[in-house]
């Protein structure tokens, strides 16, 4: 039963005849339901739920899809360490072989909840490529750890950079294939910010294909792709299996990205809106855990079985941690390796990263005309429930439901003027 | 004679499939594995419909061709072994065309087959209306910026404001929306 037949049915007299009463809960549901889309919870009726002890997750048990990345941890970590348990909710991770089934499944209602493309959800708001769903971002999962590779034929033809493959493909007269992993997705923002950047047209300069992350190793060895962008491990695993290096992670994109976010329907927070805040509980407190650096060898042995990640041990773990190498000779430690708390800033659901994306499905044309960006991000991200979430664990809220990045080519986005930005770049569809 | 690809990695599994097609008249074009070169077979091939396996990591390398051809989608029928009857009617209101469970006997394919298609049209003409609104949408806004932006700079008055728009649009032969669009971005770098 959820809160608002809780409070309503309080209220409704035994008296009261069904259709009466039916009226009443059909409208106020509606109108709450509206409300909690809105992020926003009517003060009196959240203050005595609360003290009615009525917040009481709505559904005890849910299924969390994933696709097998490094960054799928926190929902492996919340359901198989127990952080579940702790919130009232029992997490069922569910593998998914594709993005095209997370966003299907998630629609319908077959996954309650994703691991999921932070571009994806917003671009199934927008109805691009499929049909409109109204969307819901719970949290952010991870910053940064995703990468770009490039097969070693590359390197014998001098590619180290961007630079030097801008060179290459001015002076050589072939078609060059490159893939990410979903249209609206992440890595293909991060490939064609990339490419751009580099004075390279994603979009006439080059191919671009998708592929499914696990099998991109096994795509460049059969050399069907010059390079691909994708999550960790699968570039760490290119170096592993000698076929690729990596010629830029994406935080030399832009420092600590928005990258997957906990995704799920409008529909779902509006009907359940104590398991979702919930199940940001048992994640966020999952992230926290995770972000522990003597947890993490821990949770890279959990992350590599068969069930999960499926790859070996060694390959997620060194970039877990920070531990670079590119494969062809450059080792560091990189401070900016793939992130899933720092006190929360990663987490919080910031406006500005999710009206990014859009402003980047306009620059390469998925988007015909400028959204109004601002309005779907408040739409989808759920400030409001994340906070409540966060308050919760005692975990700090930023004030500024935007923040400011310098991305790689020095321009800065603070989510301030986006169709400004959007319209901003030379290189574009 | 419709062209039909049919996509799974277990091609024995879809044998009876590619019969029951071949027999109620459609023309298999391919028959391929979870692969590689489907990004180059679409393309070269050219298909009508595909078929494929729900669960198929290749689903996300169809998304992309469809996306990409946004002018030109084609309808995407899926199957699945092991769905029951009541997450197949949940994926069909997702808007999913088609889902087949396990083998269908021949004589209801082809209806299968066209509700698939008329689903993809309605789809695919709602798309284009839900487009057109949102670009009238859109329009408008930018004109009301424009005219904000022209009453500023010349100090007149909004019927004064608009006219003057609407001559411009004019005698330029572009639309309102588009010129509104020019001065909005003339006055951000200019202002």
């Amino acid at each position: 039963m959820n809160t608002n037949d809780t409070a309503l049915n309080l209220e409704v007299k035994p008296t009261v005849d069904n259709s009466r009463r039916d009226f009443f809960r059909t409208t106020m549901a509606g109108a709450f339901g509206a409300a909690a889309v809105m992020g926003i919870v009517p003060k009196g009726i959240s203050t005595n739920a609360y003290a009615a002890g009525s917040d009481a997750p709505e559904i005890t048990e849910v299924k969390i899809g994933f696709i097998p990345l490094t960054d799928c941890a926190p929902i492996v970590v919340a359901a198989e360490m127990g952080f579940d348990k702790k919130y009232g909710i029992k997490i069922t991770p569910s593998k998914e072989a594709s993005w095209a089934a997370i966003r299907d499944k998630t629609v319908n209602g077959e996954l309650h909840a994703a691991h999921v493309l932070y571009g994806l959800v917003y671009g199934v708001q927008l109805g691009i490529g499929g049909q409109q769903k109204d969307m819901a971002v719970l949290m952010t999962l991870n910053h940064n750890g995703q990468g770009i590779t490039l097969a070693n034929q590359l390197k014998d033809k001098g590619v180290k950079d961007g630079h030097s493959l801008k060179r290459l493909l001015d002076n050589e007269n072939r078609d060059y294939t490159f893939a990410q992993t979903f249209p609206t997705g992440t890595h293909a923002m991060w490939l064609n910010y990339w490419l751009a950047a580099n004075g390279i047209n994603p979009i006439k300069d080059v191919k671009t294909i998708v592929v499914p992350p696990p099998q991109m190793v096994a795509n460049m060895r059969i050399g069907n792709m010059d390079g691909y962008c994708v999550g960790e491990p699968w570039n760490a695993r290119a170096i592993y299996d000698k076929v690729g290096y990596t010629v830029a992670t994406s935080q030399d994109i832009w420092v600590d990205h928005p990258e997957k976010v906990l995704g799920t329907t409008a529909e779902f927070v509006a009907k359940n809106p104590n398991t979702s805040r919930a199940m940001i509980m048992a994640i966020l407190d999952a992230c926290r855990y995770i972000e522990a650096t003597e947890n993490r060898a821990k949770v890279a042995k959990l992350i590599s079985g068969k069930a999960y990640v499926n790859a070996p041990e060694e390959v997620i773990a060194g970039r877990f941690v920070g531990d670079y190498d590119n494969g062809i000779g450059k080792k560091w430690k990189d401070p900016n390796f793939m992130k899933f708390f720092e006190d929360g800033k990663v987490n919080f659901p910031y406006l500005s990263d999710g009206m990014w994306f859009l402003t980047q499905h306009k620059r390469w044309g998925l988007l015909k005309s400028d959204p109004d960006y601002l309005a779907v991000a408040k739409k989808i991200n759920q400030v409001q429930l994340y906070t409540e979430a966060a308050t919760q664990l005692g975990i700090s809220v930023p004030k500024d439901v935007m923040r400011s990045s310098k991305l790689m080519d020095g321009v800065v986005w603070d989510g301030k003027n986006p169709a400004a930005y959007a319209a901003s770049f030379k290189i574009k569809a | 004679m419709l062209k039909v690809m049919i996509v799974d990695n277990d091609l024995e599994r879809t044998k009876p499939l590619k019969q029951s097609l071949l027999d109620t008249g459609y023309d298999v074009i391919a028959h391929l594995k979870d692969t590689v070169n489907l990004d180059d077979a679409c393309c070269e091939l050219q298909p009508d419909i595909v078929i494929i396996d729900t669960d198929s990591p290749s689903r996300d390398t169809l998304e992309n061709i469809c996306v990409m051809t946004m002018n030109d989608p084609r309808p995407i029928m899926m199957f699945t072994h092991d769905g029951d009857k009541e997450q197949i009617k949940l994926a069909t209101q997702a808007g999913v065309c088609a889902y087949v469970v396990g083998s269908i006997p021949n004589e209801r394919l082809q209806p299968v087959i066209d509700a698939a298609i008329a689903r993809f049209e309605e789809f695919k003409n709602l798309r284009v209306a839900l487009n057109e609104a949102n670009t009238k949408l859109s329009e408008r806004k930018l004109v009301e910026r424009a005219k904000g932006l022209i009453m500023k700079q010349r100090k007149i008055d909004e019927d004064e404001a608009y006219n003057l728009l609407r001559s411009m649009a004019m005698q330029k032969h572009m639309r309102i929306g588009a010129l509104s669009k020019q001065i909005i971005e003339a006055a951000e770098l200019l202002l």
